[in-house]
């Protein structure tokens, strides 16, 4: 209810502490923490750990993007982690039944695996989209429902069992194969996040994405497509969501059908944590890419530190809903 | 809403009397130094203010001068910085609005605090539930209820579902929930922008039993009659200061504006020089599925403003909406340029040139956390000029959206701030740029200068009288009577669905266009509240 008048009045010190703070105080917060349990444990700062942390980041950024593109919608896909087990089990056993079959070309085994893969993303995303946006269902129940409808699927069709034996190949392609030294995951998350981030940026459909999810009425008066708009942003989220699953799968060497058990939560967490508002509109590659280092850092740190992890989980509760309260101080501030 | 009828001053029938009763005379509320500063502002500036026991006080100032900081401090919603907080002779320290209430604070704000899924009386009780042996006393509930909204005379269904009543009656709905408890300072915050003349006047009338009750009510308003009528003194505030309290009898309307603005303002409403051309717009027995317009039919050219009045619900607003395609129409044809068009949808529209602006600038205009920059050019990146099919041409998007800030005065002239960060009549004219991002030759105004002060009303006229010059037709749907007077050219005047009377000329007057509401009224006057009705009737 504030009036801000034009005349801009100059900020206080303490004001302008506050503001530097919910700006930059993620960055302080991770520097901070990596310090402190740096004390506790001297081995957070090596240089082994801090790639390791990279590594593991470009995971959950991949994630925490494609969460990112719906929730700037005012949306949000809680069947993400699941669409991640139900890609990843269904790749598998593409893969594994060629090599069964007698199939020898590897590239061609490898490409109908993802392909396979990326396909289910699409699907899941268009289920999803169509719902939220023709239909008028909400994104919880949506997307609730879809989680239920994943997870039947990578339990269904894998038996409930891992999927093993999963080309080395393929492993050598999305994990542990390096380009000069930078390792596999990490190229992917980079040319994903650089990818969404121009999508977000520079295209009529990004722009449209915040708009809608900052006021869905005043974008359908402005005559933007919010339907179409809104269906793609599902379907994005599910194929980033397959991309990363097949980077996990790659990684594990099989099909999981609870590979994605902790994805939604956490994808969700680094989106929030790194400044994209639930309440739609705001948000970007940047915050995604910062959450989901966080949230890294700080599993990564409590682990070193021999955290027990069920105090783990409380303590990333603890952190989202404090992200929460910080993104209401962020929207009181304007 | 018209320039109310005035009664006499103060016109309670037993307000002289009771008033002498209450000279015991210490003020209900007395502020002193109040300051409150809001990352980047200073809302609210040393500020003095006091209520009387009894006393209608307005708050009067353009909008972004801290009026509503103002009575949030005092309803509790934020502390101030600095100041001493009196009330009923006590300092109060760290209000909280639920304590503000339990002391008989009761603000009713612009922004509703209703809970659209549930019923009228279950948000009378909200959060004060009434209930015998652990369970809720529905019935005690519905009754007391009933008997608050048979006191204010309002026509309210208790047991309907709030999202489902128009806004006018969510208004009513808020101040009957305001008057629910023992009040002693009511908050009113320009609570008539959603009201019917006939509502306005009940409320006037509630107001002045309220304040020979001895209560104290502080009144926010832009509207000119309505300020006059009520008020007992008058506060003015400018840029977060006060620049003067004075008693609503001794000064003018011309010398209130001058206050309020800082400088003279010669002109309410400019002069517009219509030169009407071709039509542009032609619309024929249009019916909507909702019943709300009924076999209309107007026309609109190019190089006049079009002008239709008529009461809060008549129709009006739904008429032009569906012109733009946001409400479903049943039967009827549109003609745009001379052809008849078939696709009512926004792109549609938009492409044909046709720009709907809406009245509730916050629920439908702007995405107020996304930058002035992107709420401007919202409608118009389907256009070459802002992407390249799919990429959005950023550059030239800059320039062109500065350009059109510029030429709207936005004040600060900056196009990379969120969108609600600005005032109410900045917000205004960042929703109007869109009009100026893309070629657009048929303007639907609908109520453009609600809750918008003096000075930036006057900016939106001058823009119109632009678009006219450039050839635009200009349709201006406004509940302000005066306003609709001074600058259609011709005005057409709707009436319970219905399309009633199409004035031109000298025939464009008060008179004529009141006349059209009462007309086929005046046999069923009487069957309402009486006072109310025959004040409106001698009106007319």
């Amino acid at each position: 209810m504030s009036e801000p008048s034009a005349a801009g009045a100059k900020l206080s010190s303490g004001q302008a502490l506050a503001a530097f703070m919910v700006r930059h105080g993620l960055i302080i917060a991770l520097v901070v923490m990596e310090i402190g349990f740096a004390i506790v444990e001297p081995l957070v700062l090596s240089p082994g750990n801090l790639l390791n942390i990279i590594q593991q980041t470009s995971y959950i950024a991949v994630f925490a993007a494609a969460q990112m593109v719906v929730i700037v919608t005012r949306g949000f896909d809680l069947s993400l982690g699941t669409t991640v087990s139900a890609v990843s089990v269904a790749s598998a056993l593409v893969m594994t039944g060629m090599v069964a079959n007698g199939s020898t070309n590897m590239p061609v085994i490898m490409l109908m695996g993802m392909l396979t893969g990326l396909g289910l993303g699409l699907a899941v995303g268009l289920f999803n989209g169509i719902c939220v946006s023709v239909l008028n269902v909400n994104a919880f129940v949506t997307t609730l429902g879809s989680l239920n409808i994943c997870f039947g699927i990578a339990t269904t069709i894998s038996d409930g069992r891992p999927v093993f034996d999963v080309p080395r190949e393929f492993s050598g392609l999305l994990y542990s194969g390096t380009i000069l030294g930078v390792p596999a995951p990490v190229i992917i998350a980079i040319v994903v996040l650089i990818a969404i981030h121009l999508m977000l940026t520079w295209t009529v459909f990004g722009r449209s994405l915040y708009l809608i999810g900052g006021n869905p009425r005043a974008a359908a008066l402005a005559g933007l497509p919010s339907k179409r708009y809104l269906t793609t942003a599902y379907v994005v989220c599910s194929l980033l969501a397959a991309v990363g699953a097949l980077m996990l799968t790659a990684r594990t060497g099989s099909g999981e059908p609870n590979l994605g058990g902790n994805v939604t939560l956490q994808s969700i967490a680094a989106a929030v944590i790194g400044g994209v508002s639930l309440r739609g509109g705001v948000g970007g590659t940047y915050a995604a890419v910062l959450g989901a280092l966080f949230v890294t850092a700080l599993s990564n740190c409590m682990g070193l530190a021999r955290i027990d992890g069920y105090i783990q989980q409380i303590i990333l509760g603890c952190v989202i809903i404090a992200a929460i309260f910080v993104d209401r101080l962020r929207t009181g501030a304007r | 809403m018209f320039p109310a009828p005035a009664p006499s001053r103060g016109g309670g029938r037993f307000t002289e009397a009771v008033n002498s009763m209450n000279e015991h005379d210490g003020n209900l509320l007395e502020l002193t130094g109040i300051s409150k500063r809001f990352p980047g502002v200073l809302a609210l500036d040393n500020v003095d203010f006091d209520l009387r026991h009894g006393e209608v006080h307005v708050l009067f100032g353009e909008n972004g001068a801290g009026k509503s900081t103002l009575i949030n401090v005092i309803a509790g919603t934020f502390g101030p910085d600095s100041g001493r907080f009196l009330y009923q002779g006590r300092e109060i320290r760290k209000l909280t609005p639920h304590q503000a209430r339990v002391m008989g604070i009761s603000p009713v704000f612009q922004e509703f605090s209703l809970v659209p899924e549930m019923t009228v009386d279950e948000n009378l009780f909200l959060g004060r539930e009434r209930s015998r042996f652990t369970f809720l006393n529905k019935r005690a509930m519905r009754a007391k209820a009933r008997e608050v909204i048979a006191e204010l005379g309002f026509n309210l269904d208790p047991t309907r579902k709030v999202g489902s009543l128009s806004r006018a009656h969510q208004q009513m709905v808020e101040i009957a929930k305001a008057l629910l408890t023992d009040v002693r300072l009511l908050i009113l915050d320009e609570p008539t922008a959603s009201l019917t003349e006939a509502e306005t006047i009940k409320l006037f009338a509630l107001i002045d039993r309220l304040r020979a009750q001895g209560v104290g009510i502080i009144y926010v308003s832009h509207r000119m009659g309505e300020i006059k009528q009520i008020a007992d003194r008058i506060s003015v505030l400018r840029d977060g200061r006060k620049i003067a309290t004075v008693r609503s009898d001794e000064i003018s309307e011309t010398e209130l504006v001058e206050l309020m603005a800082g400088r003279k303002i010669e002109v309410l409403f400019p002069h517009v020089d219509h030169r009407p051309a071709e039509d542009l717009l032609e619309v024929r027995n249009l019916t909507l599925a909702s019943g709300s317009v009924k076999d209309v039919t107007f026309h609109a050219r190019a190089g006049e403003i079009t002008g239709i009045a008529g009461l809060v619900g008549c129709g009006k607003s739904e008429l032009i909406r569906a012109v733009f395609g946001l409400d479903p129409v049943e039967s009827g044809t549109v003609l745009l340029y001379g052809k008849e068009t078939s696709s009512f949808k926004p792109t549609a529209m938009l492409r044909a040139g046709v720009c709907y602006f809406p009245s509730d600038r916050v629920a439908e205009g702007l995405a107020l956390a996304r930058p002035v920059r992107e709420n401007v050019s919202m409608a118009a990146l389907d256009l070459p000029e802002f992407a390249k099919g799919q990429v959005i041409r950023r550059k030239e998007e800059k320039k062109t959206i500065q350009d059109i800030v510029d030429r709207l005065k936005l004040r600060p002239p900056q196009i990379e701030p969120a969108v609600g960060r600005l005032s109410g009549g900045n917000r205004q004219k960042v929703v109007l740029g869109r009009g100026l991002a893309r070629e657009i030759r048929v303007f639907l105004f609908d109520e453009p200068t609600v809750g918008i002060d003096v000075g930036a009303k006057l900016e939106v006229y001058e823009l119109m009288k632009l678009l006219l010059e450039m050839g635009a037709a200009i349709v201006l749907v406004s509940s302000e009577l005066p306003e609709v007077l001074h600058l259609s050219n011709r005005l057409y005047v709707m009436h319970h669905a219905r399309m009633v009377a199409e004035l031109t000329g000298q025939d464009i007057n008060e008179q004529a266009v009141l006349a059209c509401f009462f007309r086929e009224d005046a046999p069923n006057a009487g069957s309402d509240e009486v006072p109310a009705e025959r004040a409106v009737a001698s009106a007319a």
